[in-house]
């Protein structure tokens, strides 16, 4: 049991990343709250986490053992995040965890000139300031503690440029300087904070993932041939699955890695090396 | 803005002393709830808990109101209540404290499993909610009480007021780097085990831990957590468990005590950090059902985190059954000890009940079953079946079955075994002519030559006991012995040996004068194998020095318990390295000679020049190698610097204590299935060996202090000062026992009956050592140094042989040794420690600053003196009386140097030469002795608490200029003082 006893706050948890690591956490005695929007955005064209989708995560990590509390909460809202930290410190008395993982791909496809004010600003929005607003919550919660572990989902996009994804990939590069000047601010306060790098994740597992469906449209590309065409750029030849983020978040959460903080950790597949 | 400004701005303040987890002090409730109307009905928990916060004591009759931030959770588990999941869920919620930043007293759960089943688990601060309110308001939730105070009996709150969690228990075996990670042990106590209540455990763990400690009054505190109790808090325990009281006697009054809430001044209110209760006892020995209405079963647990290092508990377990527990983390105790502690409780808290008349002095905290166990354990084997014969007849059927075979080797010496048989045989009848008769004392000091072992050999065959003396000692150190021993024959090429016309002195060649030509075996005696075969002085601390008389057999037991086990033979070749004053030169003779082996007898010379010797060991192709680990060192420098490897099979330790650190690097070259390395603790008084400890890297990586078992044969006990054997962990008194205790001390039975005892109960006899050990669990003894190298320095106890093992830490260092010294014998506040290392470069400085980060401020060595070599004894042993003196005290290297003028400079006429500063180095160089710069730390040059009182007095005499002894510890050096008076 590598989390036994500690709490761990996931966002995004409804599907995809956010779900696969919920249930790596709970796998390994970590009590959840789980958070995800629960609902469309405006400005997002792909229909995003549901209710239903939560509840099912939440239902999974319980019957591993796991005390979990729920909220819907959208990443931009501040009140709603702070109700959902507020509840949580009440149910279990601490954070030792905080995955911000809530994030979007679209609306994407674009030259950079041609994004709007509003795609732009809602990219930003959720995938860069709402983790900045989460650790604003979480962060003086751990500080108090002196300790913590703050895992950022970014990106390949946060190291290398996507043709057509300016807004995704400025949002991704943001975030993991976001990740590298916080490490250094809580570094003295044993709160580590790093990043997580994955690459193209496949869609049709138990996680209900839905992002290179959502890029290859944006593409306006078939979902296979977009997908061979990631598959054929990975070194090792094959799209990257969500428990694969999932170990690698597992570790960084763990006090396996307690001397680890301002990395980057990619998990994809040797992309980012060539 | 730089990193390390950012770091600055935010870097935390240390608190001096850590706050406990919440979860010490909260303690929590499990209630299987009776099957019935729906837990979240309108009158099950969720709603009575619902009413009592929102403030409805109308409605209910309570009289508690719940802050806003109290909650009772309402759980679905998916899974049956007896599926692994479900388990694991309760026990996060049991474990999960209350966090300290919320206000809330108190946190129900109920958790609703897929089968129907439901659990409500109430956690609570013990400082709001005694074990009592705790029940009162879980009964209330479940719908028996009417009225609930949410209120503890008794402030103050039951927090641990002191929270040590790093401390250790002498006694414990914790691991230093060890996880601190609590561990519980448990023992079920059986069916039979008398009915008790808090005060008889009090007693119990107060008299185990005053046998643990070696004192009548132990320190610790007790939480008595039970619903009957009238003060539930934490306390210190005044236990008086002196030898000369009955256990009935402590029991009564501590009870007495406890009932008049009386606590001594203790370690919760001692302002001393490191003072608080290191040990703790929770009683909570309560049907965890009772008083709870429609409990199917109930688990309590009084605390969440344990509120002490080590906590012993007595409990229940879920199925009602009385239990001790043990919490502690592998840093504070290791496993096989936190299991002793509680069998030993148990055992004593039964002899209380059963016999409350024993006196504490005769309490046994151990059963049978245990008893056995340490007997076996001290007891490794029995000596293998041997023909107990004298060491001379034995050599000599060697040399019958192998007469050609070489015997003895020095420079260009070689001797066949029938040869040197045949040449002693000679001398023993030369001797005999001369009138020795058998079982006389014959003096042998003899420089380190093949004439030597013919020469000791010849005194066996004589029948008679031989006393070895050092040529190199000094002269009334052997007309000292010559007289004690008695002695009317010395061999010797000394010419000037002492004792003039009263006994006879000749050398080994005038002897050979006298011998007959030819001679058919050795002349006939009736000296037997239980006869003395030779007497050793060895000098204790105090005294003169004393012969210890070791019979033949003796020697052939050691042999016999050895043989085997290191493979001794023909084949092996053996050095005669030591003394023959020395015992471990018994080893090396008579266990080369007595197997078969090639002795190569070192020359005095290439013993004291480790180059020489290395190539020795190579050129002869030395496979058995017996050194004392202080001579080892200069070896593996040699290897260090560049030799090949000496083509040794094994090295046997002896004759002082081995730090086994020292043998990293001789690893690396020997890998450990090459070479066998044997750690040997041994006395003379016990016929050289006594132990041994096979040593691999694993005990050269942890710095193991074992000695091992003790060899077929022997057995060996750790004793308290009234001789009673101690358990595993508590350091004692080392008592030998078993084939190699001597026979006595030549002349002196007084000494003799006080170091030589013989055990009540078994009639056995046994040797008191003097030398501090330890019982590990599995019957290895480990060697703690002397007794008396505790020294007392401004009032502390300090363990030298502790400084030096964090000396030898340092990687820089590879041999150190640590002295008392006092600059003026007869001024307490002159005396200081030194240290001597040997060390990779010069700095010193850092050598004692990594010191002062690993012991407290008055273990520091005030002065740190690197040396080439240690000096070493004839024996090989560390020498202190030829350490040099220390070096001036070390400056800390990153100080500015003070200003070469110092020491010399004029006093400035213009300023009269009195400006505090001034004033200040004056009095700090006339104090301290040294010469005093500006910048130098007053505690770096070998400043100290008396030494500061005199700098006050001195500064008085000279009228108005006073330093207040804090402003010297804030500021310990000139310019800081004068700077923060200037300003």
């Amino acid at each position: 049991m590598r989390l036994q006893g500690k709490t761990v706050v996931v966002t995004g948890a409804a599907r995809g990343v956010g779900r696969a690591c919920a249930l790596a956490f709970s796998r390994e005695g970590a009590d959840l709250a789980l958070l995800d929007v629960c609902g469309d955005v405006d400005g997002v064209p792909y229909p995003l986490g549901t209710v239903s989708q939560l509840d099912h995560t939440a239902r999974l990590c319980r019957e591993q053992g796991a005390a979990v509390l729920t909220a819907a909460a959208d990443i931009r809202d501040g009140a709603a995040l702070r109700a959902a930290v507020d509840r949580t410190l009440d149910r279990f008395g601490a954070i030792d965890v905080l995955v911000n993982n809530a994030g979007i791909v679209a609306p994407s496809g674009r030259t950079t000139h041609e994004i709007t004010e509003d795609e732009w600003q809602v990219m930003i929005d959720v995938n860069l300031s709402g983790a900045w607003r989460m650790i604003s919550l979480v962060g003086p919660h751990m500080v108090a503690r002196r300790s913590g572990s703050i895992v950022n989902v970014a990106s390949t996009a946060g190291l290398v440029g996507y043709r057509h994804f300016a807004g995704y990939t400025a949002s991704k590069h943001g975030l993991i300087g976001l990740t590298k000047a916080t490490a250094l601010d809580y570094a003295p306060l044993k709160v580590r904070v790093n990043a997580l790098c994955p690459g193209s994740i496949r869609d049709d597992s138990g996680a209900e993932g839905r992002m290179l469906t959502e890029i290859a449209r944006s593409l306006k590309l078939p979902v296979g041939e977009h997908e061979q065409t990631f598959v054929q750029s990975q070194p090792m030849n094959a799209l990257i699955e969500p428990e694969d983020v999932a170990g690698a978040a597992l570790w960084l959460a763990s006090d396996e890695s307690r001397q680890v903080t301002g990395s980057v950790l990619t998990v994809d597949g040797g992309f980012t090396t060539r | 803005m730089s990193n390390s400004e950012q770091d600055a701005a935010v870097a935390p303040r240390t608190p001096e002393r850590p706050a406990a987890p919440p979860g010490a002090s909260c303690h929590a409730l499990r209630v299987r709830l009776a099957a019935g109307p729906p837990a979240d009905g309108p009158d099950g928990p969720a709603a009575r808990f619902a009413a009592l916060a929102a403030a409805l004591p109308a409605a209910t009759g309570s009289a508690a109101v719940l802050p806003g931030t109290a909650r009772l959770w309402t759980e679905r588990v998916p899974c049956r209540a007896d599926a692994p999941a479900a388990e694991r869920w309760r026990a996060r919620e049991l474990a999960r404290p209350l966090p300290a930043h919320q206000d809330a007293p108190v946190r129900a759960v109920l958790l609703h499993y897929a089968d129907g089943v439901t659990d409500l688990i109430v956690v609570a601060r013990r400082a709001a909610l005694d074990t009592a309110a705790l029940y009162a308001f879980t009964a209330y939730l479940l719908g028996e009480a009417t009225d609930v105070a949410l209120t503890a009996a008794t402030p103050p709150a039951a927090e641990p007021a002191e929270y040590a969690p790093g401390a250790q228990p002498d006694w414990g075996l914790g691991r230093p780097h060890g996880p601190q990670a609590p561990e519980t042990r448990l023992l079920p106590l059986s069916a039979d085990h008398p009915e008790t209540d808090a005060g008889s455990w009090a007693t119990a763990l107060g008299v185990v831990l005053a046998r643990y400690e070696g004192v009548g009054r132990p320190e610790f505190a007790a939480l008595v957590a039970d619903a009957g109790a009238s003060a539930e808090r934490i306390a210190p325990v005044p236990v008086a468990a002196d030898g000369g009281r009955t256990l009935g006697t402590v029991d009564k009054e501590l009870r007495t005590a406890l009932a008049a809430g009386e606590t001594r001044p203790g370690p919760t209110t001692a302002a001393a950090p490191g003072s608080a209760a290191v040990v703790g006892l929770v009683f909570a020995d309560r049907d965890p059902a009772a008083g709870l209405p429609g409990a199917v079963l109930a688990e309590y647990r009084p605390f969440q985190l344990p509120p002490f290092p080590v906590t012993v508990t007595v409990t229940r377990d879920a199925a009602g059954e009385r239990v001790l527990r043990c919490d502690h983390s592998p840093r504070t105790l290791s496993a096989d000890i936190a299991d002793q502690l509680l069998r030993h409780v148990c055992q004593v808290h039964r002899t209380l009940a059963e016999a409350p008349d024993t006196l504490v002095a005769d309490v046994r905290p151990w059963d049978a079953e245990e008893a056995d166990r340490l007997a076996a354990h001290r007891r490794t084997a029995p000596l293998p079946p041997f023909a107990p014969r004298r060491i001379d007849t034995a050599v000599a059927a060697v040399a019958a079955a192998r007469p050609d075979a070489v015997a003895v080797c020095f420079e260009d010496t070689r001797l066949t075994y029938g040869e040197l048989d045949r040449r002693a045989d000679r001398l023993a009848h030369a001797l005999r002519a001369l009138g020795v008769a058998g079982k006389d004392r014959v003096g042998v000091c003899l420089e380190r030559s093949a004439e030597l072992i013919v020469a000791l050999l010849a005194v066996l065959k004589a029948g008679a006991t031989y006393v070895p003396m050092d040529p190199a000692h000094p002269e009334d150190r052997l007309a000292y012995t010559t007289s004690d021993a008695g002695l009317t024959t010395v061999l010797t090429d000394r010419a000037d040996f002492p004792g003039g016309g009263t006994i006879r002195v000749l050398s080994p060649a005038e002897l050979e004068e006298r011998a007959p030509e030819r001679c058919d075996g050795p002349p006939p005696s009736e000296t037997g194998a239980d006869d003395p075969a030779y007497v050793i002085y060895t000098s204790g601390s105090t005294g003169r020095p004393k012969g210890c008389v070791i019979p033949h057999v003796n020697v052939l037991s050691l042999m016999a318990a050895t043989t085997d086990d290191f493979a001794l033979g023909e084949d092996d070749t053996w050095t005669l390295f030591h003394s023959s004053a020395f015992d471990f030169s018994v080893w090396e003779i008579w266990g080369c000679l007595l197997t078969g082996g090639r002795l190569v007898v070192v020359p005095y010379w290439v013993s004291r020049s480790p180059e020489d010797f290395h190539r020795l060991l190579r050129e002869e192709r030395v496979s058995v190698l017996s050194q004392t680990p202080s001579a080892f060192a200069h070896l593996v420098e040699v290897e260090r610097d560049g030799a090949d490897p000496a083509p040794v099979r094994l090295v046997v330790f002896g004759g002082e204590g081995l730090d086994p650190r020292m043998l990293l690097p001789w690893f690396d070259r020997h890998p450990e299935t090459e070479c066998r390395v044997v750690n040997m603790y041994g006395i003379t008084e016990t016929t050289v060996h006594v132990t041994a400890q096979t040593v691999t890297r694993a005990e050269a990586l942890t710095g193991s202090k074992s000695v091992g078992h003790a060899l077929p044969g022997w057995w060996v006990r750790v004793a308290d000062p009234e001789g009673r054997p101690l358990p595993a962990g508590v350091a004692g008194e080392i008592h030998v026992g078993g084939a190699g205790v001597a026979a006595h001390y030549l002349n002196k039975p007084e000494l003799t009956e006080q170091r030589f005892l013989t055990d009540p109960r078994t009639g056995e006899r046994l040797y008191r050592s003097g030398d501090k050990g330890r019982l590990l669990p599995d019957g290895r003894l480990e060697h703690l140094g002397r007794l008396d190298s505790q020294v007392k320095l401004r009032g502390f106890r300090i363990e030298l042989d502790e400084i030096r093992s964090v000396l030898l830490d340092d990687p820089q260092v590879t041999a150190a040794a640590v002295v008392l010294n006092r600059a003026d014998p007869d001024d307490a506040a002159t005396a200081q420690l030194d240290a001597y290392v040997v060390m990779d470069g010069d700095d010193t400085a850092s050598v004692r600053q990594r010191a002062t980060r690993f012991l407290p401020e008055y273990m520091v060595p005030s002065t740190v003196t690197a040396l080439d070599r240690m000096p070493l004894t004839t024996n090989g042993k560390l020498d202190t009386r030829r350490l040099p003196g220390p070096a001036p005290a070390p400056r800390p290297a990153t100080a500015p140097r003070p200003a070469a003028a110092t020491t010399t400079a004029p006093q400035d006429a213009a300023s009269g030469g009195d400006t505090f500063e001034e004033v200040l180095l004056d009095v700090w160089r006339e104090v301290l002795g040294v010469p005093v710069g500006p910048d130098d730390n007053f505690f770096d040059l070998g400043g100290n608490s008396l030494l500061a009182m005199r700098v006050g007095a001195a500064l008085r005499r000279r009228g108005g200029h006073t330093v207040a002894m804090r402003d010297l510890y804030l500021r310990p050096t000139i310019r800081q003082l004068a700077a923060h008076r200037a300003g």
